[in-house]
C-alpha cells in the first residue's frame, strides 16, 4: 500500500474506499438510519460470504434501504422478491445455478417480519427441499420500516406501534417465537443465532454456514434505534446486553441438536437491558405489574440461562466478556 | 448489459452517489489525543503509554528511547520514584494499574546491560556555549542531559567524587543499589557531559567566577543540611539528625549501639532512618509523625510524605509507627536522652484557614528510648550560596526555575521551595531549567503549558478489555533484609511484555478496528499512511451520518463526537 507523498495528497477518500483491506458487499451511500444494526450486521454478512453470491431479499427495510432506484448499494448480484417469498426465489436461483453448472452461493435474506411471520411457510419449504442456501434473518424485532408494528419476534413486554403500553396492557403480551428451534427442528444441518454486538462470532458462522451443502440458517440480533428508541450510538451496546443478560443466546444447532454456545462470564440482570430502550419504558414505572413484568423478563432470561447452560464456568477467551476484545489484558493475548 | 423489459434495475454501487453525509445534523466523530492520566501525573514528563506500547510491539529500545528522551535515569526512577503514574492509571478502576515503574526499570536495566547509546545526542563544536549546572543528583543530571540536546556543551561541578548526590547518600541500597547510580548516572555522563567531580561551591569555585566563564548556571545544590528541630524552641542536647545516620550508614555501614531509638518525621528519610537503625541492631524502633498513615481513605493533605511501600515494607520489619503524635519534650538523665513523652495530635484550620497541630490534653504518654533522631524536613546548605540565598532555606522561582533577581541563575530538584522532594520532580526540574536556559540564550519566550484535557476512564470502553492481574515482582523476604541487599527484584521480560499488553492505551489509537468494523455505513476508512494523527483510520464525512457509533465503541477513548 505504499504511495508517495504527492499520491497522498492527492488520494481522495474514494480512491482510499477501493483500497479497503476487506470485502464490502455492501456499499457507502445506503439510507438505513443513524446506527443500524441490520446496516451493520449485513456489511458483516457480506465480509464473510466474500464475492461469490447471490442474494434474494424479501421486501423489509434492508431490501428499501440499500436500493432506492436507480441506486443500489450491493457490489453482488441482487434480487428483490416479495415480502413473503425471498426462500422460493433463492431455491429458484440455486436450482438455475445448478442447472447452468454455477457455484456461486445464494443467499436469501429477510428481516423477522418475513422471516418469522410473511415468508415462514417458505422458509420451512427451502430447507425441507434440501437447497443449497444460507438464509440470514436480520431480527430487528418488529416491522420497522412501516412504521414498527408488532412480529411474531417482539418480545415480551415490548410497546410498538400495535402493542403500546397502556392501561390494559404493559406492551406485547405474547412471547418472542422460539423461530431457532422451530428452524432447526427440520433436522437441517447448521442453524445459529448471533449478534451484531460480536462481528467475529458473526463472521466464523457465517464462514461455517458457507461450508455447508445445503440449507443453513442464521438468526443475528439487529437493534434498531428507531424501533427500540435507544440514540444511535448505543446499538452495539444494547446488543451486548441482550447477550449478556441471556435473553438473546448465542447458539449453534446441527440437525436440531445443541452443538455451541457462547457462555456469559458473567450473567448481567436483564434490568441492564430494558432500561436503556424507549420500548420498554413502562416497565420502570412504579406500579406492581410492571414490577411483574420485569420479574418475567427476568424470568425468561433465566430459563436461556439454564436451558442452554449459557454460565460459563472460568474464563472461555470465546465467552461474552472475551469474544471481541482488543486483547489487553484477557486469557488469549499475543 | 441486459435490458430488462419489466421491473427495474440499478448498477452495482451507484449509492456511492447518495452523500449520506449531508444527514448529520450537529455532531461529527474526531480524533483526540487526549493525555493519559498516568503521563499526566509524571512530576518528569513520561509518557508511560507512549513506551508501554513499544513495549508491547517487542521494541524494548525504541522504548527505552522515547522513554530517556524525557527522564535520562529510568533504572533509578524505576526503584525510588513513587510513581504517582500508577496512583492514576486508569486501569486501577478497572483491576489493578498498570506496574509502570517495573517496566521502567527493566528498560533502565537493559539499557545498562546491552549499552545502549543515549539517542538523538549531536556532540557540541567548540563554539557552543557553555552551562555550569552545580549538583551532580538527579536535577542537576537531568539539566545536563537536556541542555545537551539542545546543542550546549554542559559541565557539572559536584562536591563528592562520585555523581548521585542525595541518590547516594541519602537512599539506602536496599532501595537503590549503589551499583545501578554508579552505572546509570556514569553512562549518561559519558554520553558528552563534562564532569568535574570534588568542587565544592564555595570552597573550590565561586559563584562569582563561574558567572564570568560561563554562559548560564544551573543550581541543583539539593537540600543537604538538616532542619533544625527543637522542643518548645530548645534544641536537646544528645539530638541526632537522620540524614547523619543514613550517610554514616552507608559510608561505614555503623549505628549507634543502641537498644531502642525513636525516629520523629514522617518522610522518607525518617523511614530510611528508622530501617536501617533496625538493620545495624537495634531491638526497638520508633517512628513519631504528626500525620496520619497511607491508605486508600485517608486525606492526602494529611498522610506520611514517605512512599506508601516504604512504610508498609518498614512496618514488616517491625518498626512500630505513632501516627498523629507528637513529642512534647525529652526526658533527660544528665546529658542523656532516656525518654520522650508524646502526645496526641492532629491538623486543624485555624481562624486563617491554615492547617496548624493541635495537641490533646491528657493523651500524654512516655517511651523509654535511648536516642532520638529528627528527620522533620531538610534544607539548602548555604556554604557558597549565601550571597543569592539571602537567609532563606529554598530559592523561590517560577515554573522554569527563573529567579526573578538573577538574570542568568537557574534552579532545579529539591533547592526549589515549590519542590515535592521526589526524585521524578527533581528530573522534571532539570528538564524545564534545561529549557529556560536555552529561551534565556536564544532571547525566546518561554510559553507556559496548556492545561491538558485527561482521559478519564468513563471515557472508554471497558468491554473491549479483560482482567488480568497485574505482574508481582519478587520481593526479599523479612527474615533476610539484614543488610544492603535490594528489596524488591526486577520484573522478567514477559511480565513486563505482559504489562505492556495490559495498558489500556488511554487517549491514543491502538489500532484495534473497532470503529473501521462497526461502523454502519462504511464512513471510517482504514489506512496507515493517510491518517496523519497518529491512529490507523480517517473518517469519510461524505457518507458519516454522525450517529456516534464508533466513538462509543472506542475503547480508548480517542474518537469525540463534537459540534461541527
Amino acid at each position: 500500500m505504499g504511495i508517495s507523498v504527492s499520491a497522498k495528497q492527492s488520494a481522495s477518500a474514494a480512491a482510499l474506499r477501493q483500497r479497503q483491506p476487506r470485502f464490502e458487499g455492501l456499499a457507502a451511500g445506503h439510507r438505513a438510519c443513524q446506527g443500524c444494526g441490520q446496516a451493520l450486521a449485513a456489511r458483516l454478512v457480506m465480509e464473510a460470504a466474500g464475492p461469490d453470491v447471490m442474494i434474494a431479499n424479501a421486501t423489509g427495510c434492508l431490501e428499501i434501504f440499500t436500493t432506492p432506484w436507480p441506486q443500489s448499494a450491493w457490489r453482488v448480484p441482487w434480487i428483490h422478491s416479495l415480502f413473503e417469498n425471498a426462500p422460493a426465489v433463492a431455491s429458484g436461483m440455486e436450482a438455475a445455478l445448478k442447472a447452468k453448472g454455477q457455484s456461486s452461493k445464494v443467499l436469501a435474506f429477510g428481516g423477522d417480519g418475513s422471516t418469522f411471520d410473511i415468508g415462514f411457510q417458505a422458509l420451512s419449504g427451502m430447507i425441507e427441499r434440501d437447497h443449497n442456501i444460507l438464509y440470514v434473518c436480520y431480527d430487528n424485532e418488529a416491522y420497522m420500516n412501516t412504521g414498527i408494528q408488532r412480529s411474531s419476534s417482539t418480545p415480551h413486554s415490548a410497546a410498538t406501534t400495535t402493542s403500546p403500553a397502556g392501561l390494559k396492557r404493559m406492551g406485547k403480551r405474547h412471547l418472542k417465537k422460539d423461530i431457532i428451534s422451530i428452524v432447526a427442528a427440520h433436522h437441517m444441518p447448521y442453524a445459529a443465532t448471533a449478534s451484531v454486538a460480536y462481528p467475529q462470532d458473526i463472521r466464523i458462522k457465517v464462514r461455517r454456514a458457507m461450508e455447508i451443502e445445503g440449507p443453513t440458517f442464521l438468526l443475528i440480533h439487529s437493534p434498531c434505534p428507531l424501533g427500540w428508541k435507544h440514540e444511535g450510538s448505543q446499538s452495539i451496546e444494547v446488543g451486548r446486553l441482550a447477550v449478556q443478560t441471556g435473553l438473546f443466546p448465542l447458539i449453534e444447532l446441527e440437525r436440531g441438536e445443541l452443538i455451541g454456545v457462547m457462555p456469559l462470564r458473567q450473567v448481567l440482570p436483564v434490568r441492564r437491558y430494558l432500561e436503556i430502550q424507549g420500548r420498554f419504558n413502562h416497565l420502570f414505572k412504579d406500579e406492581v405489574r410492571a414490577m411483574e413484568e420485569l420479574a418475567h423478563l427476568q424470568a425468561l432470561a433465566a430459563h436461556n440461562v439454564e436451558k442452554y447452560g449459557l454460565q460459563s464456568h472460568g474464563a472461555d477467551p470465546l465467552d461474552s466478556e472475551g469474544a471481541d476484545t482488543v486483547r489487553r489484558g484477557g486469557i488469549m493475548r499475543g | 448489459m441486459l435490458k430488462l423489459t419489466r421491473g427495474a434495475y440499478a448498477l452495482p454501487e451507484t449509492s456511492l452517489a447518495f452523500k449520506t453525509g449531508d444527514w448529520r445534523d450537529q455532531q461529527h466523530p474526531r480524533h483526540y489525543h487526549y493525555v493519559a492520566p498516568c503521563h499526566n501525573a509524571c512530576p518528569a514528563g513520561e509518557d508511560a503509554q507512549a513506551y508501554l506500547a513499544k513495549v508491547a510491539e517487542n521494541n524494548p529500545r525504541a522504548a527505552w528511547e522515547t522513554l530517556v528522551a524525557i527522564n535520562p535515569l529510568p533504572a533509578i526512577a524505576g526503584r525510588i520514584c513513587h510513581h504517582p503514574c500508577e496512583t492514576a492509571c486508569n486501569r486501577g478502576a478497572y483491576d489493578e494499574p498498570i506496574a509502570i515503574h517495573g517496566v521502567e526499570r527493566y528498560l533502565g536495566d537493559q539499557a545498562i546491560a546491552e549499552g545502549w547509546d543515549y539517542p538523538l545526542l549531536e556532540k557540541p563544536g567548540p563554539e557552543v556555549a557553555e552551562v555550569a549546572i552545580i549538583g551532580a543528583g538527579p536535577a542537576g543530571l537531568s539539566a545536563a542531559y537536556h541542555l545537551l540536546r539542545l546543542g550546549y556543551h554542559p559541565v557539572v561541578f559536584d562536591a563528592l567524587n562520585e555523581p548521585g548526590g542525595t541518590l547516594r547518600t541519602g537512599i539506602p541500597p536496599y532501595r537503590l543499589p549503589a551499583e545501578v547510580t554508579s552505572a546509570e548516572t556514569e553512562r549518561l555522563l559519558a554520553s558528552g557531559i563534562e564532569w568535574m567531580p570534588n568542587y565544592r561551591l564555595g570552597s573550590r569555585i565561586h559563584l562569582d567566577d563561574l558567572r564570568q566563564s560561563y554562559a548560564a548556571i544551573i543550581l541543583a545544590p539539593g537540600t543537604m543540611k538538616a532542619r533544625e528541630w527543637s522542643v518548645g524552641g530548645v534544641i536537646p542536647p544528645g539530638l541526632h539528625q537522620g540524614i547523619e545516620l543514613l550517610k554514616e550508614w552507608m559510608d561505614v555501614g555503623r549505628v549507634p549501639n543502641i537498644e531502642s531509638a525513636a525516629v520523629v518525621g514522617g518522610g522518607n528519610t525518617a523511614v530510611d532512618a528508622a530501617r536501617v537503625l533496625k538493620r545495624g541492631g537495634v531491638k526497638e524502633v520508633h517512628i513519631i509523625t504528626h500525620n496520619g498513615m497511607p491508605g486508600s481513605d485517608a486525606d492526602p493533605s494529611d498522610v506520611m510524605r514517605a512512599i506508601p511501600r516504604e512504610v508498609e515494607q518498614a512496618q514488616e520489619e517491625g518498626i512500630l509507627i505513632h501516627s498523629h503524635r507528637g513529642v512534647q519534650r525529652l526526658i533527660m538523665h544528665g546529658n542523656r536522652v532516656i525518654g520522650l513523652e508524646m502526645v496526641h495530635m492532629k491538623k486543624f484550620p485555624d481562624a486563617r484557614g491554615r492547617l496548624v497541630r493541635k495537641a490533646f490534653e491528657g493523651t500524654e504518654t512516655v517511651m523509654h528510648i535511648q536516642q532520638v533522631f529528627a528527620a522533620t524536613g531538610q534544607m539548602v546548605d548555604q556554604y557558597g550560596l549565601e550571597i543569592i540565598l539571602d537567609g532563606k532555606s529554598y530559592f523561590q522561582t517560577d515554573y522554569w526555575g527563573r529567579m526573578s533577581s538573577h538574570s542568568g541563575i537557574f534552579v532545579a530538584g529539591d533547592a526549589r521551595e515549590d519542590s515535592i522532594g521526589m526524585m521524578s520532580a527533581a528530573v522534571g526540574d532539570g528538564h524545564r531549567a534545561a529549557q529556560a536556559v536555552h529561551a534565556f540564550l536564544q532571547g525566546s519566550e518561554l510559553s507556559q503549558p496548556m492545561a491538558r484535557s485527561v482521559v478519564e476512564v468513563d471515557r472508554l470502553n471497558l468491554n473491549y478489555f479483560e482482567p488480568f492481574a497485574r505482574a508481582r515482582h519478587p520481593i526479599l523476604p523479612v527474615e533476610k533484609r539484614l543488610g544492603e541487599e535490594e528489596i524488591e527484584g526486577s520484573l522478567s521480560g514477559n511480565q513486563v511484555h505482559d504489562e505492556s499488553v495490559r495498558c489500556f492505551s488511554c487517549g491514543n489509537c491502538m489500532a484495534c478496528d473497532n470503529c473501521w468494523t462497526l461502523c454502519p455505513d462504511q464512513a471510517v476508512l482504514k489506512t496507515r499512511e493517510l491518517a496523519s494523527d497518529g491512529s490507523h483510520y480517517v473518517f469519510d464525512y461524505d457518507f458519516c451520518k454522525g450517529c456516534g457509533l464508533c466513538a462509543h465503541e472506542c475503547p480508548t477513548g480517542f474518537i469525540l463526537m463534537e459540534d461541527e
